[in-house]
C-alpha cells in the first residue's frame, strides 16, 4: 500500500487531485481510497486530502499521518504548514515549484521532486493568476515519479471526472509527467532534526471562551499575488484602507498605506479601488 | 413558612418566584401552561421581578434563556412533550455552553395520536443531552427540587442545566397541601447568581465557537466531568436545604422498606406513591417487598443501584415509556449499571402508565407477583394485561 | 492627507478565515466600526462561524455568542432581557446572520423578535445563498442564478423563483429602524450602523455582501460589483425610520444591469432578453421605492410604539 497526502489551498483542487488519483488507480485495476480532511476551508486556506492505493481492498479508514508521499500543490505552504510531518524515511516530497529539487527543504532522508505546475497550468489556460488550477499537472508528475498510476489511466480519469476543459487538463498532466525533476534524498542536517518548519501552535486557554486574537494566524501565506504600492503616485485617499476585507492596510503617520504582510490575502481589491492606480498586484513570490 | 393547597405546576411557579429567577421565557402547551401563567401573574403583580419573554416557540424559549444565562442571569423555562422535542437542538446547546438553566417539564405523551396524558417518552428521549433530570412524586417534592436544582446547577464544578419533571395531571393539575418556605429562608439557601457571567460586554470572548477533531473531545470530557460531580454535590446541597427547611427527599435513589426484601420495584414519579402503599400492604401480609425511587435519572445513580443490588435478588423496573426496538429506558440503564458491578440480581422490566393510563395498586400488586414468580426478564406491558383490545378493530 | 471618513478603530482582528475578497468580512469590519466595542454579537451557523476562526482564537474584538442557525432572533431577546435584568448599561445587542439564517430557517425567530419589539439590532448579511455549506440556493438567491442545488443543466436554468424581499417582510413588523447597506459604500454603512445603535426597539440592517466563490467572480471585483448592484437599482440604499422612507444614495438615472450580470459566473447562461427583463425589474423596484419616499415624507410620523423587552 502506498499512502499519499496532498496539501493545497482551498479552490486549488487538492481534494479533486486526490479523488482523480483514486479514479485513475481504479482504472488501472487497483484498489484506491481517497478522502479530504474536512475542515471548513475557505478559498486560499490550507487544505489536506489523503489517498491510498493498494492491490487489495484498503483495510484502514483513518487520516494519513506517516505518508509515503507528500504532494504540495502550493509552494507557499512549505513556509507555513508542517507539510512534512510524519513523512517516512525514504519517502518522497513532490512540490509545485520552479526550483530544482535540491533547493527544496525536506526532512532527512526524504527524496525530493519538483515540477513547475503553475507555469504549465497557466500555459494551458487552467485557472487564473490568483488561483491556478494545478491539480492535473501535479498528478502527471506524481504518476511519473511514483508509478502509482499510469499516465494513460490518469488521462481517462480526467476525461471522465474533470468537469471543465478535459483536453487542456490532459495536456497539462502529460506536461507534468514530462517535466518533473527528481532529486536526491535530503542530507541529514547538522543537528539531525527535520528542517521542515512546523506550524505555529497556539496555547490552550482556560475556560470555554475563545479569546486569543486571530491576528496570530498568518493568512498572508494564502496569497498568490501581493499588492505593490507606489507611494509616489499615492494621493492618500485611503480607499485601500477602507475597502480591505482583511484590514491588511495600515496608514502611516503621513497617511500613506502600508501593507500588513501577515494578513494580506492578495484579493486585489485595494488595487482595483485605488483611483490613481498606484497599486499593482504582483506574483507573491516576487513581491515583498 | 406557609402551607397552601397548590397544584404541582403552581408549586413549580412558587419555587421559581422564591428562586428570584431573572429571565423567564416559555411557550404554552398543555399541561405545562399553568406554570407560566402563574409566573406571568407574579411578574405582573410585582411578586417576582423578572423579564418575561413571551416567545413564539419553545425553540426560541430555550434559546432566549440560554443566551440570558450566558450573560449571567438566573433563568427558567418550562415545557412538555412536543415542546421539549422541538427544543432538542437547544438542549445540547444549553449543556454544551454550561448554562445553569432550570426547566420544568410536565411529562406528557408524544403524538401521534395526540395525547396529553402522563408519559416519559418526552424526557427519556432527551436523556443524552447533558441535562440533569429529576422525577419528583409530590407537589412538595416539586417545589423543593426546583430550589435544590438551582443550587446544584449553579455550583461551580457542576454548572449544568436541570430538568425538574412532573407527571402530567398526576402532579401538574393535582392540588395538595404544600409547605412554601419564606423568601428569607430561600435567600439564605440560594443567594443571587454571581461569578457566572461567562460573556462580559466590552471584553473579547466568543462562547460556542467551533473546533476540529483536535479539541472537540476535550470540551465533551469537561461536560462529562461536570456531570460526574453531581453524586458528590447533590447530598451536600440537599443537606443544607434540610437544615433550613427540615425537608429532604432522599437523594438520587431513596429506598423504602428495601432492607431484607426478596423483590424491590424501581419506580419513577407519581407511581411511587401508590407503590409505597402497596408495599406496606404486602409487607403486612408477610411478603418481603420493597421500593426504590429513581428520583435522579441523569446522571444515573449507578453507585446507589449497586448498593441496592447487593441486598436483593429480584429487581423490577417500571418505565412510563418504551424505547422502541429495545425496552424501557430505565430498565436498560439499571441492567447496564448492575452489569458493571459485582451483584447481578434478576432485572425485570415493566411498562406501565403509558399515555396517561392509571398505574393502580392492582397493577403494582401484579408486578410484585410476577417479580416473585418464575424468573422472566422480558419486558411486560403492564398496561395491556387487563384489557387486551385492538384499538383499530 | 485626506481625512478619515470612517472611525479608525477596528473591532475585527486580522487573520480571520474568510476567502480573499469576502464581502461579509468587509461588512463585519465596517459594521463594528459603527456598533463599537460594547456590542454583544449573536452569530448563528453561517460563513461567519468559520470566518471568526476556531477555538481558542477569535476574529472579533467584542463579546460573541454562537447559536444555532435558526434562533438568532430569540438569542437577541434573551441577551437583551439579561442585560436589562442585570443592569448592564450601554450594551448594544446585535445579531449577525446570513440570508439563510435570517430569511429562511431564521425567519420565525426574527419575526418573533421584531413583533415583540425586542430592543436589539438584527443584521442580515446577504450573500444570496447558503455559502458556508458550499453555495446552495436560499430564499434570497436571485431568480435565474446558478447554485449547486439550482444547476444549469437539462431543462433547468438556475433558480426558478424570484428573490425573497426580506425588507418587505421586516417592514410589515414596523421596526423602529430598518435600512439597506452595502460595503461598497462604507460611509453610508457605518452611518446606518451608528443610527441603528442610537435607536431603541427592533432594528434591522440588510447588508448586501458579494461572495466571490459563490457568485463566481474574481476576488478583486467585490467592491465594483457591490457598487453596480446599487447603481443599477438592484440593491438600492435606503432607510426607514418609524415608517418614513429615505433613499440614502439617490440616482437620476440608473446604470444598465448588463455589466453586473456579465461579471458573475452564476449568470453566465443568461440571454440578452433575460438581462433586459432584470433591468426592467430593477427600474420598477427603484420607482416603487422613490414613490414610497415621496408618499411617506408627506404623512406625519406615526406615534412611537412603546417598548418592551
Ligand atoms: C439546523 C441546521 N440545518 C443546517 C445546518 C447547516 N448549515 C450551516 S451554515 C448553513 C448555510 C447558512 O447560509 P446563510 O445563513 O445564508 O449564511 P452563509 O453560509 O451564506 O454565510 C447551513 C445550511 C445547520 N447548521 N443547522
Ligand atoms: S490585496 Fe489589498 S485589499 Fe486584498 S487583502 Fe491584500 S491589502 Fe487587503
Ligand atoms: S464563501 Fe463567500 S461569504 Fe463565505 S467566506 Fe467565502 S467569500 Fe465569504
Amino acid at each position: 500500500m502506498i499512502e499519499i497526502r496532498f496539501h493545497g489551498r482551498g479552490g486549488q483542487g487538492a481534494v479533486l487531485a486526490s479523488e482523480l488519483l483514486a479514479q485513475a488507480a481504479f482504472l488501472d485495476g487497483r484498489s484506491p481510497q481517497s478522502f479530504p480532511f474536512f475542515g471548513v476551508e475557505r478559498r486560499g486556506a490550507p487544505v489536506t486530502a489523503y489517498a491510498r492505493v493498494d492491490d487489495r481492498p484498503i483495510g484502514v479508514r483513518t487520516s494519513i499521518v506517516t505518508p509515503d508521499v507528500v504532494v504540495v500543490l502550493e509552494p507557499g505552504l512549505l513556509r507555513t504548514t508542517s507539510v512534512g510531518d510524519g513523512l517516512r524515511t525514504g519517502g518522497l516530497l513532490l512540490v509545485n515549484s520552479p526550483l530544482p529539487p535540491a533547493r527544496l527543504e525536506a526532512p532527512d532522508g526524504v527524496r525530493r521532486a519538483s515540477v513547475d505546475a503553475t507555469a504549465i497550468a497557466l500555459a494551458h489556460g487552467l485557472g487564473s493568476r490568483t488561483m491556478p488550477i494545478v491539480n492535473t499537472t501535479i498528478l502527471g508528475a506524481l504518476a511519473r515519479v511514483t508509478g502509482v498510476v499510469s499516465l494513460e489511466a490518469l488521462g481517462r480519469a480526467i476525461d471522465r471526472y474533470v468537469p471543465a476543459a478535459p483536453a487542456e487538463n490532459r495536456a497539462a498532466a502529460t506536461d507534468g509527467f514530462a517535466s518533473v525533476r527528481l532529486g536526491d534524498p535530503a542530507a541529514p542536517s547538522a543537528n539531525g532534526a527535520a528542517r521542515i518548519p512546523f506550524a505555529v501552535t497556539v496555547p490552550i486557554p482556560e475556560g470555554p471562551l475563545a479569546r486569543l486574537p486571530s491576528s496570530s494566524i498568518r493568512t498572508g501565506s494564502w496569497r498568490t499575488l501581493v499588492p505593490e504600492i507606489d507611494e509616489r503616485r499615492c494621493t492618500r485617499c485611503n480607499f485601500c484602507w477602507k475597502y480591505c476585507p482583511d484590514d491588511a492596510i495600515e496608514l502611516d503617520g503621513r497617511g500613506y498605506p502600508v501593507l500588513v504582510l501577515d494578513a494580506c490575502k492578495g484579493c486585489g481589491i485595494c488595487a482595483e479601488v485605488c483611483p490613481p492606480h498606484t497599486i499593482a498586484m504582483v506574483a507573491a513570490s516576487e513581491g515583498p | 413558612m406557609t402551607r397552601e393547597v397548590l397544584s404541582g405546576n403552581h408549586a413549580q411557579s412558587h419555587a421559581v418566584r422564591l428562586a428570584r429567577a431573572q429571565v423567564i421565557s416559555a411557550y404554552p402547551i398543555t399541561p405545562q401552561t399553568t406554570i407560566v401563567e402563574k409566573l406571568a401573574e407574579f411578574v405582573a403583580t410585582g411578586a417576582l421581578e423578572a423579564q418575561l419573554i413571551e416567545v413564539e416557540s419553545e425553540h426560541s424559549a430555550l434559546q432566549a434563556v440560554v443566551s440570558a444565562s450566558a450573560l449571567g442571569a438566573r433563568t427558567y423555562t418550562a415545557t412538555s412533550s412536543q415542546g421539549l422535542l422541538l427544543m432538542h437542538e437547544l438542549l445540547h446547546w444549553a449543556a454544551g455552553l454550561r448554562a445553569p438553566i432550570v426547566m420544568g417539564v410536565v411529562n406528557r405523551a408524544v403524538a401521534p395520536p395526540w395525547n396529553i396524558g402522563a408519559d416519559h417518552t418526552d424526557t427519556m428521549s432527551q436523556r443524552d443531552t447533558g441535562w440533569i433530570q429529576f422525577y419528583p412524586e409530590s407537589n412538595q417534592e416539586v417545589l423543593d427540587t426546583v430550589l435544590v436544582a438551582y443550587r446544584l446547577a449553579e455550583t461551580a464544578e457542576v454548572r449544568l442545566p436541570v430538568m425538574v419533571s412532573e407527571d402530567a395531571f398526576y402532579l401538574s393539575h393535582t392540588v395538595e397541601p404544600v409547605d412554601v418556605p419564606e423568601p428569607e429562608i430561600v435567600d439564605r439557601f440560594l443567594p443571587p447568581r454571581t461569578g457566572h457571567a461567562i460573556l462580559v460586554p466590552g471584553t473579547v470572548g466568543r462562547l460556542g465557537s467551533f473546533t476540529g477533531p483536535d479539541r472537540y473531545v476535550e470540551f465533551r470530557r469537561e461536560l462529562a466531568r461536570a456531570s460526574a460531580q453531581v453524586p458528590r454535590v447533590l447530598p451536600e446541597v440537599e443537606e443544607e436545604y434540610r437544615r433550613l427547611t427540615g425537608r429532604s427527599h432522599g437523594g438520587a435513589l431513596p429506598t423504602y422498606r428495601a432492607e431484607g426484601a426478596d423483590a424491590v420495584l424501581v419506580t419513577m414519579g407519581t407511581m411511587t406513591t401508590t407503590a409505597r402503599t402497596v408495599v406496606d400492604e404486602l409487607r403486612a401480609a408477610g411478603q418481603r417487598v420493597g421500593l426504590a425511587k429513581l428520583r435522579l435519572f441523569r446522571p444515573f445513580p449507578d453507585t446507589e443501584l449497586r448498593r441496592l443490588a447487593a441486598t436483593v435478588d429480584r429487581l423490577g423496573v417500571v418505565d412510563r415509556s418504551y424505547t422502541f426496538g429495545a425496552s424501557g429506558a430505565a430498565a436498560t440503564e439499571v441492567q447496564a449499571a448492575l452489569y458493571r458491578g459485582p451483584h447481578r440480581p434478576l432485572v425485570a422490566g415493566f411498562l406501565a402508565g403509558v399515555g396517561g393510563r392509571d398505574v393502580t395498586p392492582a397493577h403494582i400488586r401484579r408486578m410484585f407477583a410476577e417479580l416473585l414468580g418464575p424468573a422472566d426478564p422480558e419486558p411486560r406491558w403492564a398496561d395491556l394485561a387487563p384489557l387486551e383490545v385492538d384499538v383499530h378493530g | 492627507m485626506a481625512k478619515l471618513t470612517l472611525p479608525a478603530e477596528e473591532w475585527m482582528y486580522r487573520g480571520h478565515a474568510a476567502c480573499p475578497g469576502c464581502g461579509p468580512a468587509l461588512a463585519m469590519r465596517l459594521l463594528l466600526k459603527g456598533l463599537g466595542p460594547r456590542t454583544i454579537l449573536a452569530i448563528p451557523a453561517c460563513c461567519w462561524t468559520v470566518i471568526a476562526t476556531p477555538f481558542p482564537t477569535t476574529a472579533l474584538a467584542v463579546a460573541v455568542l454562537d447559536n444555532p442557525i435558526e434562533s438568532t432572533g430569540a438569542s437577541l431577546a434573551g441577551l437583551r432581557a439579561a442585560a436589562d435584568a442585570l443592569g448592564l448599561a450601554d450594551v448594544t445587542v446585535a445579531g449577525f446572520a446570513g440570508d439563510g439564517g435570517t430569511a429562511d430557517i431564521g425567519l420565525q425567530a426574527l419575526s418573533g423578535m421584531l413583533e415583540r419589539r425586542t430592543d436589539a439590532i438584527f443584521v442580515m448579511y446577504d450573500n444570496e445563498g447558503y455559502m458556508n455549506t458550499g453555495v446552495q440556493r436560499s430564499g434570497a438567491t436571485p431568480q435565474g442564478a446558478w447554485t449547486t442545488t439550482t444547476p444549469v443543466a437539462g431543462t433547468r436554468r438556475g433558480k426558478r423563483e424570484p428573490k425573497k424581499e426580506i425588507m418587505e417582510v421586516v417592514l410589515a413588523h414596523h421596526p423602529s429602524y430598518a435600512a439597506t447597506a452595502n460595503p461598497a459604500f462604507p460611509e453610508d454603512l457605518v452611518r446606518k450602523a451608528e443610527r441603528a445603535r442610537a435607536a431603541r426597539g427592533p432594528r434591522f440592517l440588510h447588508i448586501l455582501a458579494p461572495c466571490p466563490p459563490g457568485w463566481r467572480f474574481s476576488s478583486e471585483e467585490t467592491i465594483a460589483l457591490g457598487r453596480l448592484a446599487t447603481e443599477t437599482g438592484l440593491f438600492p440604499l435606503y432607510e426607514v425610520e418609524d415608517g418614513v422612507y429615505r433613499i440614502t444614495r439617490p440616482y437620476g438615472t440608473l446604470k444598465p444591469v448588463d455589466e453586473y450580470v456579465r461579471a458573475q459566473g452564476r449568470f453566465r447562461h443568461w440571454t440578452d432578453a433575460e438581462i433586459r427583463e432584470l433591468g426592467a425589474q430593477a427600474r420598477a423596484g427603484w420607482e416603487r421605492l422613490c414613490r414610497r419616499e415621496r408618499e411617506t415624507a408627506a404623512v406625519a410620523r406615526p406615534p412611537p410604539i412603546p417598548l418592551t423587552a
